[in-house]
């Protein structure tokens, strides 16, 4: 699978810059944002080329594990590629993310290597 | 008879009279230790409560700060991606005016000099990455103003306890109050991680990459499971 389009998701407008670079740096271009899950599942339900999630977990009003949950649970995306970059580095938030079934997760800081090889492993499953 | 025993009901009564004086005489010397005790402490439970009040009235001044502090982190930060944004664009023109003037005679020169772009657009990604601190300290403030709003919560209530707020009015947070140049950066629970810490060693990437692994093999063995049905 090739991604089309990535959907960004970070409430902190300097996070997203540096997703939306380091995507840039690998070779991908198209991506939209959004600076929180409720935005996020807006932008999704207006945008059917998006293909592949990059959420944060803390976030305001839709949290992104909340977001996570709430695409798993949908029948029309449930199959969307997620990956999680969050500060959140404890095991048991690692265990709680993958139980919501994310499909991987970046501890930040990151580089772009790490992305890259995250979204090739995610690929790759798929 | 009865005369008698009225004067010895009396005898008793006045013997109990005079064990209260000497009880009396005993306890009197505490009484005013402890009068005097209270008139030390009197004026330094006031000085508590006034240091109480006064510290109650500046939290929210320490909490729009703080906010403060976070907006002009992220506008900064902001900004330093604006250059290096523009950087990468230079760096690219450079390297397509590096391949046009490319020649026999001066390729070597045009090699070194595209290294040396490289390693520009390589240091610039590498600030890039740097710049995230700029998130992880946002979360470690909102972190930081949460612990302040309840301090301040507690203050509050030990105030109104003291009664104190019958002379003064008590200042209570509102994160809703705080400036429109601040309001992105209103806190409450779940929108930061109080354990946030920016470490650029790869400990917590293993650890996540060794669960992911774990994961995904239990993932694989229970499709083994239902396929070997």
């Amino acid at each position: 699978m090739t991604p089309k389009k990535f959907l960004v998701v970070d409430d902190s407008t300097t996070m997203r810059r540096i997703v939306a670079n380091s995507l840039k740096a690998i070779g991908y271009n198209d991506f939209v944002e959004a600076g929180d899950g409720r935005e996020a599942l807006t932008k999704l339900d207006a945008d059917t080329t998006i293909n592949f999630i990059i959420t944060d977990w803390n976030m305001p009003e839709v949290s992104g594990l909340e977001l996570v949950r709430s695409i798993r649970s949908s029948d029309k995306y449930n199959k969307l590629p997620i990956l999680m970059v969050t500060t959140r580095g404890l095991k048991e938030d690692i265990l709680e993310a993958l139980q919501a079934k994310v499909n991987n997760y970046v501890v930040k800081p990151f580089t772009p290597q790490i992305l890259r090889e995250k979204i090739d492993q995610i690929l790759a499953s798929i | 008879m009865e005369s008698k025993n009225n004067m010895e009901n009396v005898f008793s009564k006045l013997g109990d009279l005079k064990q209260f004086f000497v009880f009396g005489q005993k306890i009197v010397p505490v009484i005013q230790k402890i009068i005097d005790f209270m008139s030390d402490v009197v004026p330094l439970l006031e000085n508590v409560n006034n240091s109480i009040q006064d510290s109650t009235s500046k939290i929210p001044k320490a909490s729009t700060q703080i906010n403060s502090v976070t907006s002009a982190n992220e506008i900064a930060t902001s900004e330093i991606l604006d250059i290096i944004d523009a950087m990468f664009l230079d760096l690219s023109t450079i390297k397509t005016g590096l391949q046009e003037l490319k020649n026999d005679e001066n390729s070597e020169k045009i090699k070194s000099l595209n290294e040396v772009v490289e390693k520009i657009e390589m240091d610039s990604s590498r600030i890039t990455i740097s710049l995230q601190v700029q998130d992880i300290t946002a979360q470690q403030l909102a972190s930081v103003n949460h612990l302040i709003d309840s301090v301040q919560n507690k203050l509050s209530s030990l105030l109104c306890d003291l009664g104190k707020q019958q002379d003064r009015p008590i200042p209570v947070f509102d994160p809703n109050s705080v400036s429109e140049q601040d309001s992105d950066f209103a806190f409450s629970d779940g929108t930061f991680n109080e354990n946030a810490r920016y470490d650029r060693t790869t400990e917590k990437q293993d650890l996540v990459d060794s669960l992911v692994l774990e994961n995904t093999k239990t993932s694989q063995e229970e499709i083994d499971k239902l396929f070997a049905k």
